[in-house]
């Protein structure tokens, strides 16, 4: 008999295998080495309990969901207009086009040494390191939106004399806001970097702190259990960035 | 603008104005503007000792050619490269296995995902436990930030195959491996550009980070120390630098695949 891996039963024995084969790796690859090198699982999870019972794992995560979203919600603010801008001015799309790929591409993370002895190491240089990685991937996107607009549309819009409120309304926001999502999915995945950076080289705080002196006490299993539950984070945030951008794209075919 | 349009009798132009319907000029003006913005912000509101441009421009060329300049960028390519070809070759083998199987897609699913949506910089007080502080926890953050964009945008490739070309393999009784090579990895070929795009501005963002946490000597710790010791000037020449690296490395890749591939549209990606 032929499994189809596409059959629900199937799927649910594989994922569950999968998980169970992980964390048996897991708990019998860690027996044998030096507890400074990493813990099994179920020490893994103890550490976790303790640290959620103690409060500071709550605490960590708290102060860092504030930081990742005052950052991300500022950089979103920011960026969202001036892409629109941009997406209506055409000479000055054309000028600073390059200029915001550039700054795209540039690696965040090397800034932050200027932001250290410019602003020092307090939330709001946090804020600053957050926001730096996630505003240039929402103006780049939103920015690549308004390229793809067909210039058709705008001189339809034109030429029956729409006004200038109602081709933002009718035309360029619902042309933009697909790549803005996109922009705006890439976002939180680097906003999420840029909080676990900040929290690192600024002042410790929040889940990079955690990390940060579990890993200086060599107290593996709170170092393996921080990791642990920050992947889950990033898996939870990308579900959400990728359920945001999906939402969006159903009339994304509209400028082609 | 075409010709035509700037012809027509109705609308007289200033010299100035039809100066600016020339793409090139706009971009150098736009340029001229962020440089002069850059300057007057700084020289008006930030210590002397912040970088701006009339303080870099007439040490570009000496910093550049400096031989603890040349060193630095020499020594996190290298590893930029030796991490990238390592988390290539990872990533096609896995991404092909994934792609062709879906008994193996599903069980590596929540590994791959999960270790792509978590921010590597995370796990970079781990792997210098496990790696020392040395430049193996380098080779092994860039490794790490590389290999899962590549290996997932190869399975998704490998997926999009057109299934007559399975069929017609399978009818024929074509080896496994002349399959994954011969047909899977060609038609997955402009979803592994992009993966290798996205690899190379995640491997240099992992090379930087791993460098200013292990102090270690690269491109990253030249920027570290440089701007401690407040030599901003020639610390913000290196970040630049870096950021040429990156636009550097997508212009290549897509000059390569309209040279080398130029039946995929470029940016087409189903």
């Amino acid at each position: 008999m032929r499994l189809d891996p596409e059959s629900r039963a199937v799927r649910w024995a594989i994922f569950a295998a999968s998980v169970l084969v992980g964390a048996a790796f897991w708990q019998f690859g860690a027996r044998h080495v030096n507890p400074a090198v990493a813990v099994p699982l179920t020490a893994t999870i103890e550490r976790l309990v303790e640290l959620t019972k103690s409060g500071e794992l709550l605490g960590a995560l708290w102060s860092s969901l504030v930081l990742f979203g005052t950052g991300l919600g500022l950089a979103i603010v920011a960026a969202l207009p001036l892409g629109l801008v941009l997406a209506r001015a055409r000479r000055l799309r054309i000028a600073f086009t390059d200029y915001i790929t550039l700054l795209y591409a540039l690696p965040t993370v090397a800034l932050i040494p200027f932001i250290l002895s410019l602003f020092g190491i307090d939330f709001s240089a946090k804020v600053l390191v957050v926001f730096l990685f996630a505003f240039f991937a929402v103006l780049y996107n939103t920015v690549e939106g308004a390229r793809s607009i067909r210039p058709e549309l705008i001189e339809v819009a034109r030429s029956f004399r729409s006004p200038e409120w109602a081709l933002w309304r009718d035309v360029l926001i619902p042309a933009t806001l697909p790549y803005a999502m996109t922009g705006i999915r890439q976002a939180i995945g680097r906003a999420l970097v840029g909080m676990v950076a900040a929290q690192f080289f600024l002042a410790a705080s929040g889940i990079g702190e955690l990390i940060m002196n579990s890993a200086r006490d060599f107290d593996t299993g709170a170092l393996l259990g921080s990791v642990l539950i920050i992947a889950l984070l990033g898996v939870v945030l990308m579900r959400l960035g990728t359920a945001l951008e999906n939402r969006f794209t159903a009339w994304r075919g509209l400028g082609r | 603008m075409s010709d035509a349009a700037d012809a027509r009798p109705d609308t007289p132009k200033s010299r100035l104005a039809r100066l600016f319907d020339s793409p090139a000029a706009l971009k150098i003006a736009g340029g001229l503007f962020i440089l002069v913005a850059w300057e007057l912000v700084v020289q008006w509101t930030a210590p002397a000792y912040v970088a701006k441009p009339s303080n870099m421009i007439p040490i570009l060329y000496a910093t550049l050619t400096s031989r603890e300049m040349l060193e630095a960028c020499g020594t996190t390519l290298w590893a930029v490269i030796e991490g990238l070809l390592i988390s290539l070759a990872a990533g096609v083998i896995f991404g092909l296995a994934m792609g062709q199987n879906r008994f193996v897609d599903r069980f590596l699913q929540i590994y791959v995902n999960g270790l792509y949506a978590m921010p590597m910089i995370a796990i970079l007080p781990l792997l210098t436990i496990w790696f020392g502080y040395s430049s193996s926890a380098r080779l092994a953050t860039i490794v790490f930030a590389a290999f899962f964009p590549i290996a997932i945008q190869v399975r998704d490739g490998a997926r999009a195959a057109p299934r007559e070309y399975m069929e017609v393999a399978r009818a024929y009784r074509a080896r496994w491996h002349h399959i994954w090579f011969g047909i899977t990895l060609p038609a997955a070929m402009p979803y592994l550009v992009a993966g290798l795009q996205l690899a190379v501005g995640r491997a240099l963002v992992g090379a930087v980070v791993a460098e200013f946490f292990i102090s270690i000597d690269g491109l990253g710790f030249y920027i570290l120390f440089n701007s401690r010791t407040f030599h901003h000037n020639k610390a913000m020449i290196a970040v630049l630098l870096f950021a040429a690296f990156a636009v550097g490395v997508q212009w290549l890749m897509d000059f390569a695949m309209r040279r080398f591939l130029p039946w995929y549209r470029a940016g087409e990606r189903h």
